[in-house]
């Protein structure tokens, strides 16, 4: 029986610029941080609130993930543009970790907006 | 209830004092002029933002800090304890185990296999599923 989402993924374009994105701006925790002897990271970070859910960050672009170039460069051309990846994220005041995330130089499209949700 | 934007981006900016300083002893004069407010004034509306005190989030932020230290050779845990800012070690030892169910030296135990572990079998830390999805094991 199916009971929790246990780690779910991200890919991103470079997985130490992820790594400073995600820890040292949104305060994410390091779950594991480990590199195999070809070169594949397996990075993982955790909310701060929820210490048994892992996001994995991954880079498709390097020989370790064993995509070829045509697959490679499909998924640059979506990292580049933003297109791939969303998510929510629950704060205790959006107004005050948009000001947060701000001044450590986090670039928003906007600014944030009360909005009601259905539930 | 909603604050003025400057209101938060004064309270950010004590927030982020407290961040750059915890290892000092720092107290709520120091960090409510951070953010041009009066201690009450300060208090009420930090509190009511991120749902702790000042106190409080100074306290999680520096035994977060120690958990950090602890993973790491070459430090004592007395000496984790004063650099985040714990004048006791008693005190600090008790807080530690209340957040994070154990003593720091059993933690730091703890931390030392994991990364032993991590560097032997790191294998051992990936779900099977990406490991045949990624062809790690070739």
């Amino acid at each position: 029986m199916i009971t929790k989402l246990s780690h779910a993924s991200l890919f991103v374009n470079d997985q130490t610029k992820a790594y400073d994105f995600y820890v040292n701006k949104l305060g994410f925790n390091v779950h594991t941080d480990v590199t195999m002897e070809n070169g594949f990271r397996w990075l993982t970070v955790m909310p701060p609130d929820q210490p048994d859910l892992e996001i994995t960050l991954l880079t498709p672009l390097t020989e370790a993930m064993h995509y070829d170039d045509e697959a490679k460069q499909a998924f640059k051309t979506l990292l580049d543009k933003g297109a791939m990846g969303a998510g929510v994220l629950h704060t205790p005041d959006c107004k005050a970790t948009y000001e947060e995330l701000k001044a450590k130089g986090v670039e928003f499209k906007s600014e944030p907006k009360r909005a009601i949700l259905w539930y | 209830m909603s604050f003025a934007p400057d209101i938060y981006q004064r309270v950010v900016s004590a927030k982020m004092f407290m961040d750059d300083n915890l290892e000092e002893a720092i107290d709520l004069e120091q960090i409510s002029k951070q953010a041009f407010l009066s201690r009450f004034h300060f208090h009420r509306i930090f509190t009511r933002v991120y749902r702790k005190t000042p106190h409080q989030y100074l306290t999680e932020k520096r035994l977060k800090r120690a958990k950090a230290l602890l993973a790491k050779e070459g430090i004592s845990i007395s000496e984790v304890c004063s650099s985040v800012g714990f004048e006791s070690l008693g005190l600090f030892s008790t807080l530690f185990k209340k957040m994070n169910g154990y003593a720091p030296q059993y933690y730091r135990n703890l931390a030392y296999l994991k990364k032993k572990l991590a560097k032997e079998q790191p294998k051992k830390f990936i779900p099977h599923c990406f490991i045949e999805t990624f062809k790690l094991d070739k």
